[in-house]
């Protein structure tokens, strides 16, 4: 599975939502609130083994802004 | 059904979103009553100020007794112990916190005793289980109020499901054991009785603990029962000659010590014990039986055995956290063992009377019919979960259910038996369902089968009809439901005189009775309604 098909999965776990696109940002997205916003961090943190600074959470508002700090980390 | 949660920080992660409600943080202003149960959840907040602490944790006090004196007591109140999980002394003399945690977690389990829908759950039985920083992320805490660490959210909610299950009364009901290298070390066909590593140091000393543990477990109201390929000659004389022995044939209900294979052996045990193979664990060392067991009875429940003598402590807190575990043990619980054991000498009296009637004069049986009350309702609604094979309807009731019936109107009796063997306890239940002025229903019905075989469901129910009788209803309503193991029942109303009016497609038969006659009781029972 790649990075994006990864994230993808996570989100639809904690957001509760079947269909999830690339598109979905914390705009568009109810169920994406800030307690969910944390979880999907802390599943983050530990799907790829990174540790994610509180600055950091509070910029991954949408799906692309969440693969690049991912990617970011990773390298 | 809706669950309202009283809670001081962010426990989203850890109940989820599913038919939970929250309060707002320490917010106790809403106390609905249009919800199922409620929960106080709270945990002691963050705070360098050791007597400032103190006091904010004695309010909580005062705040759960306004919730609770405001909540719906028909509901489950489910109440979480506190526990501290950032103890900070910046003298080592510094107790006011510890205080005031343990004033509250005593008040509050305290509650629990003196309120029947009050339950009170140790929270340090989960917290315990991790180290101080693996228990609380601190990023998370400063980002959203919640001090349990999210990353612990799944394995929460695991553990608040077994105890959701001990809440509900749902646990096995009998533990099935083989002996070598289970219960001792060793062979005993080969090591002798003194040969076996029990007692003593290391490797004994472990399956003494284990043993010790297994005798509190029928103390509880598990039953214990032995299925071992041994000679049985050789394990009397271990229980009667090895000092070390802790359990003793007085502990278990049923044994089946001998060459026959294992699952033949289990069913017997079963049957003789009257219960469901699904309500059993079994528990061998050797991968091969526990396979043969899984294979041919699926029903059984075969958790792992542990490889090594050091890992019984361990394993047996699993066992307990799995499988047996209720809120609450009733006194006829604690007495299982002996009333299974004291059914075994009913038996053997059985066989030397020439018929039933002068069998059953003998017993010598007291049947007391009393309405439901705070102190027998736990064991009523347990007895609805539990019952299968006695049980006209298995309409299955939580506690709350119950006192709602009630509140409605219904009436529920509850039926204890002694005779000269031994007090059986609370061993029967019946529910009335007012249907018209002059009509009563049966809802349900059910004994347990420790008391079947002696004509007891008839005295029971025969009661009950002249008690309507004598009250002035005319007529008696009720159903039999077909289950898999309620097949004894199929014909008891017919047997009781009533009509059967009518067959549905799933075999449910309807039954009515005109109330014109008293009923006829055998004058060998002596039955008070209290």
């Amino acid at each position: 599975m790649n990075l994006e098909n990864q994230v993808l999965e996570i989100m639809r776990e904690v957001f509760g939502i079947a269909d999830i696109t690339p598109e979905v940002s914390q705009k568009n997205c109810e169920r994406w609130d800030s307690l969910r916003h944390l979880t999907m961090a802390s599943e983050l943190e530990d799907a790829f083994d990174i540790e994610l600074e509180p600055e950091e959470i509070a910029e991954m508002t949408d799906f692309a802004r969440v693969i690049n700090m991912i990617n970011s980390k990773l390298k | 059904m809706i669950t309202f949660v009283y809670r001081n920080q962010t426990v989203e992660p850890l109940f989820g979103d599913q038919g939970i409600v929250y309060s707002g943080y320490d917010d106790i202003s809403q106390v609905p009553q249009d919800v199922d149960s409620y929960i106080w959840c709270y945990q002691v907040p963050v705070n360098a100020d050791s007597a400032q602490l103190a006091q904010e944790i004695a309010s909580y006090r005062d705040k759960l007794d306004l919730v609770l004196s405001k909540a719906d007591n028909n509901k489950p109140f489910i109440i979480f112990s506190l526990v501290n999980l950032y103890p900070l002394k910046l003298t080592g003399d510094d107790v006011a916190v510890d205080h005031a945690v343990m004033d509250f977690n005593r008040h509050a389990s305290l509650l629990a005793e003196q309120h029947p829908h009050v339950k009170w759950v140790d929270f340090s039985e989960f917290t315990s289980r991790y180290d101080a920083w693996s228990l609380v992320n601190w990023k998370y805490y400063l980002m959203s109020q919640s001090l349990i660490n999210p990353k612990l959210a799944h394995d929460f909610q695991d553990w608040w499901q077994q105890v959701e299950r001990g809440l509900a009364l749902k646990r096995k009901k009998c533990l099935v054991l083989d002996l070598d290298n289970t219960l001792w070390g060793g062979v005993l066909g080969e090591d002798g009785v003194d040969g076996i590593k029990l007692g003593g140091d290391y490797p004994g000393k472990a399956f003494s603990y284990w043993q010790r543990a297994l005798v509190q477990l029928a103390h509880n109201g598990v039953i214990l029962a032995v299925c071992s390929k041994n000679n049985e000659t050789d394990v009397q004389e271990a229980w009667d000659c090895n000092p070390f022995m802790e359990l003793k044939r007085e502990h278990f209900s049923a044994w089946r010590i001998n060459w026959t294979d294992k699952v033949t052996n289990i069913r017997d045990i079963a049957e003789e014990l009257n219960i469901g193979l699904d309500s059993i664990v079994f528990i061998d060392d050797s991968p091969s039986e526990r396979e043969l067991v899984k294979q041919m009875l699926p029903q059984v429940t075969v958790p792992d055995f542990p490889e090594k003598p050091y890992q019984l402590m361990p394993f047996f807190k699993q066992l307990v956290e799995r499988y047996f575990r209720i809120y609450a043990v009733t006194p006829e619980d604690r007495n299982k063992t002996q009333q299974y054991q004291a059914n075994a000498m009913r038996k053997a009296q059985q066989a030397r009377f020439a018929d039933m009637d002068s069998y059953l004069r003998s017993l010598a049986m007291e049947i007391d019919i009393i309405p439901a009350d705070d102190f027998n309702l736990p064991r009523i609604a347990q007895m609805t979960q539990k019952t299968n094979q006695f049980n006209l309807t298995t309409r299955r009731y939580t506690e709350a259910e119950v006192r709602q019936r009630l509140n409605d109107g219904w009436r529920v009796y509850c039926m204890s038996v002694r005779d000269r063997f031994g007090d059986s306890g609370v061993t029967g239940a019946i529910f009335l369902e007012p249907i018209d002025w002059d009509t009563v229903g049966i809802d349900s019905l059910l004994l347990s089968c420790r008391v079947l075989g002696k004509g007891i469901e008839e005295a029971f129910m025969g009661s009950i009809l002249n008690l309507l009788h004598e009250e002035g209803v005319q007529k008696v309503v009720a159903d039999y439901i077909p289950t898999a193991k309620n097949g004894q029942t199929a014909d008891f109303y017919d047997r009781m005189g009533m009509e059967c009016i009518s067959i549905a497609d799933d075999s449910s038969k309807h039954y009515a009775m005109s109330l014109d006659k008293v009923f006829e009781l055998k004058d060998y029972y002596n039955i008070k309604v209290l």
